[in-house]
């Protein structure tokens, strides 16, 4: 009926690395690998990203449909609009994650018609044993959104696993709360490893458990080696690609395919180095994407950004790893797994609090924005506020004002649209907004 | 002796007064304007005149619409949602589905044994509503009552991506530039505003008989597009600006029928044309 | 000053609600610190034993929000937004700190912004967990104790088991006496109106435990006392939603033609009608009641049984007021960007339906210029509901 072109048709965006160029069809395959899981009767499981759970549904054999990212891909290919409708339709407030609307969307049609909706992307979302919930401070759909797409699928159960980690305030240190924390984290963990054996029948291998681990903490310092190498002039690698790198980071952790994908990046990044191969020839400005998920729509922003001469070495948005060693506790001295995952995922979400103590009036968040605006030389920050997101996209404003405030001032932008839902936005007037900014970068440059 | 009943409709856009006994005896549409506090009296006036019939006969006069508190000589005030279900009910007794397309607003609704069930409203957002076509009709310079039939001759329907009114106009009026067909732009306007009324209406549950009422049942390339995103034909009655007056007149017979039957007064306005002042 | 003990009953409330804030900052003239808090969720009974006056932060529905937006993005729940943009406005500038709980993302997320911006002396995160298990429970108390002993710091005085409990038994009265109250909403018509009890919810929770308790015993006994109020309406209805913090909606749906007579809300029967167990940690008979007794869409209820089961274990409590208050019809208000009751609302829907009920779904923006909109869908809803 349109005369639009189809998803496919059009101009594949270009990438700076053949790692991030290989990410799409990584994708593809794996979702069309949980399709295949669901038809050979593997056991699946709806899931998160960043909830601890990777090492441990791997070590079980678990299949993982990422629900977000199916969900990033319906966006990409412009093909959601026709699932968030389909929720609207179900009394769900357009206001609401449009990554769980586009997931509601998608479950509710393919359990009304007992097959996958109509030309669904990628072969489509499969339906699941169990959902893996997650009750954290990160979002609110990680708790809620299974729920409601329990709704309809009411015989698959969902295992909820709460993991808090301390805030950063100023009357205790984190250290006096860090081991109740843990405590609690490592029994949910127990909690959803009695889950996975009850419902696929079979017990944990706890050394098999204890390897992947281990080999998680190594891809984490791989990756953060790797990444850090973005730090070179020119940067031989922006968020445009990180967009995608990002992908076996959270959606393939504790394989060694996901290691392996991290070893080739590294040595690419290090062959570009050495060749002063940049992501364009001439960078003018090294900006850092201060916040935000991207609208997965419109990556080719990236593009147009560099059209300019513009660059981004650095991100803080899916960047969910830190080098294990520079914890400030020894995590291959603690051997049970369970106990290991928790102590890392308190220390990650910790890390920034000792700089941000001692710095007055400073906080975390501001004080990772200042280490990576001065170590990769920046001279600009660039935040998207995505409205249907409150988990990522509320503080921005606040965070620039605090990073200007204690640090110094910056030209900053924040671009408006949100991750899924093309709907809000206007490519005109986000690229009239980056025109602007550019030229406050080089009004400062002289 | 006879009873006559008076339904007054006033919309965002156009004001509709209906009189009626077994049957219409009279009606008048006219423009809303800016001014509807003053005009419900006139057009009452007229309705009267063409029915050759003094207020004081009048039995009943309810008033519905947007518009409804501003009538000071209204018995009572009934909501459009209850006023569309009962002249639907009416005029077409297998619907079960109402979608009512006016001017500023879409309403969706639901009929059981003749009454409203259940509905959904968008009075928020332009988009599925009248004016979405009227921005987009100025902005391309084809006259509203051509857009429905103008759209019937498209070869391929331009899909619109925009859901903001606004944007989409924007994004109709550069396709065009670019040499897009008018009908197939057209087409692709009268597509969109079906989605987002689809959309609204899929919260209920939808039952065939489907009806299609107010101004946007006049415009034929909506009444097609209305019935390809449904997949099957809506009842469209014969006049369809007048649905809500319709319905209005009769649930103020019904009314009048209940208080003879339980022998209860009724409380009535005065039988007095008078414009709406800010004390009413 | 004597108008404390001049004023009584619903003339109490009134002054309260009309002038909210008033008693805190009398009695912060008289050198009492008032600490501030967001939600239902905080446990106000630790405020109290620590020898503070907790004060419940409301917003404005008839005030634009203005001066909030150049500190906090516009996609925060607005109420969150409005209560922020009350605060920058001077309104709450008696208060001596802040306690803000994991309640929702909107109040999560928003917490620094607040805390940096505000800048008072005292501000505290409750970082309750979503899960309803023994873990989640365990974990809570431990997370209570660190507030107990971050109130602790700030007032140079630990706070005893002893005053704890104290303070709970306070709480708990206080939760009684809005239990009676609600009795007298059972009657037809309901010895007190909706917008009448909305007040003096909402004058409660600005002051401290012990006068809250003095003015609802006072209102109850001028309701009581007073006999039937007015003409029949033909419509009881029952409004579930989040925070409802005004009159004005609650007036509407009455001047429509109905009597609000039931709710799922807070301020409401959501808060107030599960009390504190007296338990020998008392910690321990706080955690239980804010992690399991009360029933709201952040807590992650953990599913014991089918699905209907869990249906029943999460929205039961609707099915029991709904017939214990005789409700005819359910309003369903929940505001745009509302995570936690946002997701929930097709089951919620679903479960009241399934009862017989009809529901009416509305979606605002939390402030009064939506009034008109309100008003027809109101209107629509009643008349279907009247036969």
């Amino acid at each position: 009926m349109s005369e639009e072109k189809k998803p496919e048709e059009r101009k594949k965006r270009r990438t700076a690395t053949e790692a991030a160029s290989k990410i799409g069809p990584m994708v593809k395959a794996s979702i069309g690998g949980t399709v295949q899981a669901r038809e050979e009767g593997k056991p699946l499981a709806y899931s998160f990203i960043c909830c601890c759970y990777d090492e441990i549904i791997r070590a079980m054999d678990v299949v993982p449909i990422w629900t977000e990212n199916y969900a990033g891909v319906c966006g990409a290919k412009r093909d959601a609009q026709r699932f968030l409708e389909r929720a609207e339709s179900e009394n769900f407030s357009r206001s609401l994650c449009t990554y769980a609307l586009c997931g509601l969307g998608f479950d509710a049609w393919r359990e009304e018609l007992g097959e996958m909706p109509p030309e669904a992307p990628w072969g489509g979302q499969a339906r699941p044993d169990m959902m893996l919930g997650s009750g954290q401070m990160l979002c609110d759909p990680r708790n809620k959104w299974y729920q409601a797409a329990q709704h309809y699928m009411p015989d698959v159960p969902i295992y909820d696993v709460g993991l808090p980690w301390p805030p950063y305030e100023d009357d205790y240190d984190y250290r006096e709360v860090q081991d109740y924390y843990v405590k609690y984290i490592v029994r949910e963990l127990k909690g959803l490893v009695k889950f996975l054996e009850k419902h696929t029948g079979k017990k944990m291998d706890w050394e098999r458990l204890s390897g992947l681990v281990d080999l998680t903490d190594k891809t984490w310092n791989l990756i953060w080696e790797a990444y850090e190498l973005r730090r070179a002039v020119p940067t031989p690698m922006g968020t445009g690609d990180a967009m995608n790198t990002m992908v076996p980071m959270v959606f393939m952790m504790g394989t060694q395919e996901c290691y392996d994908y991290y070893k080739d990046l590294y040595d690419e990044l290090k062959l570009k180095i050495a060749n002063k191969e940049g992501v364009i020839p001439d960078e003018k400005y090294r900006l850092i994407w201060g916040g935000g998920l991207p609208s997965w729509f419109a990556l080719s922003d990236f593009n147009y950004f560099n059209s300019k001469g513009a660059v981004f070495p650095v991100e803080t948005t899916y960047r969910m790893i830190e080098a294990t060693y520079n914890f400030d506790m020894d995590l291959s001295k603690i051997s049970d797994p369970l106990e290991h995952i928790a102590w890392r995922w308190v220390k990650f979400w910790t890390y920034w609090h000792d700089k941000a103590r001692k710095r007055p009036g400073s906080h975390p968040d501001v004080e990772r924005l200042i280490k990576y605006i001065e170590d990769y030389k920046i001279d600009g920050i660039v935040m998207h506020e995505a409205f249907s997101c409150r988990s990522w996209h509320v503080g921005l404003i606040w965070q620039l004002n605090l990073l200007k405030k204690v640090y110094r001032d910056i030209p900053s932008l924040i671009l408006e649209s949100d991750i899924v839902d093309i709907s809000s936005y206007n490519e005109v007037d986000t690229r009239a907004k980056i025109d602007a900014f550019i030229d406050t970068l080089e009004a400062v440059k002289r | 002796m006879s009873q006559y009943f008076a339904g007054v409709d006033i919309g965002s856009t156009m004001t509709k007064v209906v009189i009626m006994n077994q049957s219409v005896l009279a009606s008048v549409i006219g423009p809303t304007g800016p001014e509807h506090r003053k005009l419900a009296n006139r057009v009452m006036e007229e309705a009267l005149g063409k029915a050759k019939l003094p207020f004081e006969d009048i039995t009943y006069v309810v008033a519905t619409g947007y518009g409804r508190i501003n009538v000071p000589f209204a018995d009572k005030q009934i909501t459009e949602i209850s006023c569309h279900a009962r002249g639907v009910a009416y005029l077409l007794p297998e619907a079960r589905t109402v979608i009512d397309i006016g001017g500023q607003d879409s309403k969706g609704i639901k009929l059981k044994d003749g009454r409203a069930v259940d509905f959904v409203m968008n009075d928020k957002c332009a988009a599925g509503t009248g004016r979405f076509l009227e921005v987009a009709a100025e902005e391309l310079g084809v006259k509203l009552e051509d857009m429905g039939k103008l759209s019937l001759e498209a070869k391929k329907a331009v899909s619109v991506s925009n859901t903001c009114t606004v944007f989409a106009t924007h994004e109709v009026v550069t396709k065009l530039s670019k040499g897009a067909a008018l009908p197939d732009i057209i087409a692709g306007l009268h597509e969109a505003i079906a989605t987002r009324v689809y959309g609204m209406l899929r919260r209920l549950k939808i039952e065939r008989e489907v009806a299609l009422t107010g101004g946007g049942a006049k415009n034929i390339g909506l009444v097609r597009a209305m019935e390809a995103k449904l997949g099957f034909a809506v009842l469209v009655p014969p006049e369809p600006l007048l649905t809500g007056a319709i319905g209005a007149a009769l649930l103020g017979k019904d009314i009048v029928k209940e208080a003879e039957e339980k022998g209860t007064t009724l409380a009535r306005a005065e039988r007095r044309l008078q414009e709406a002042t800010l004390f009413t | 000053m004597p108008e404390k003990v001049a004023l009584k009953g619903l003339a109490a409330a009134d002054r309260y609600y009309q002038d909210y804030g008033f008693r805190a900052r009398e009695l912060k003239k008289q050198g009492q610190k008032v600490i501030g808090y967001l939600c239902a969720f905080v446990p106000a009974e630790l405020i109290t034993a620590a020898g503070l006056v907790p004060f419940r932060i409301k917003g404005d529905v008839n005030e634009p929000i203005t001066k909030a937006d150049t500190e906090m993005e516009t996609i925060v729940c607005p109420l969150v937004r409005s209560c922020f943009d009350m605060a920058l406005k001077g309104n709450y500038e008696f208060l001596d700190g802040l306690v803000v709980p994991h309640a929702c993302d909107s109040i999560c997320r928003t917490y620094d912004v607040w805390k940096y911006t505000l800048d008072l002396p005292y501000a505290h995160f409750i970082n309750m967990p979503h899960g309803t298990g023994d873990a989640s429970l365990d974990f809570y108390g431990d997370i209570l104790n660190t507030f107990r002993a971050s109130l602790a710091k700030f007032t140079g005085k630990e706070i005893s088991d002893q005053a704890l409990a104290g303070a709970i038994k306070l709480h708990n009265q206080n939760r009684a006496k809005v239990k009676e109250l609600y009795e007298l909403r059972k009657a037809s018509p309901p010895l007190i109106s909706g917008e009448e009890l909305t007040k003096v919810l909402i004058a409660a929770m600005s002051l401290p435990v012990e006068e809250s308790i003095e003015m609802l015993g006072s209102v109850i006994a001028e309701v009581k006392g007073r006999g039937e109020v007015s003409a029949r309406k033909p419509a009881r209805i029952m409004v579930i939603g989040a925070q409802v913090d005004d009159i004005a909606f609650i007036k509407l749906i009455e001047d429509s033609g109905a009597w609000v007579v039931a709710d799922d809300l807070c301020p409401g029967a959501r808060e107030f009608l599960s009390s504190v167990d007296v338990t020998t940690d008392p910690v321990a008979g706080l955690a239980e009641r804010y992690l399991r007794k009360i029933k709201c869409g952040r807590t992650y209820r953990e599913m014991e049984g089918n699905y209907e089961e869990y249906l029943e274990d999460r929205f039961g409590h609707i099915g029991r007021m709904i017939d214990d208050f005789g409700v005819d019809g359910v309003v369903l208000y929940i505001y745009k960007y509302c995570d936690p009751f946002g997701f929930e609302v097709p089951q919620i829907k679903s479960y009241v339906e399934a009862k017989g009920t009809p529901v009416l779904y509305l979606e605002d923006e939390y402030s009064m210029s939506t009034i008109g909109r309100l008003r027809t869908r109101i209107q629509a809803f009643l008349e279907m509901l009247v036969k």
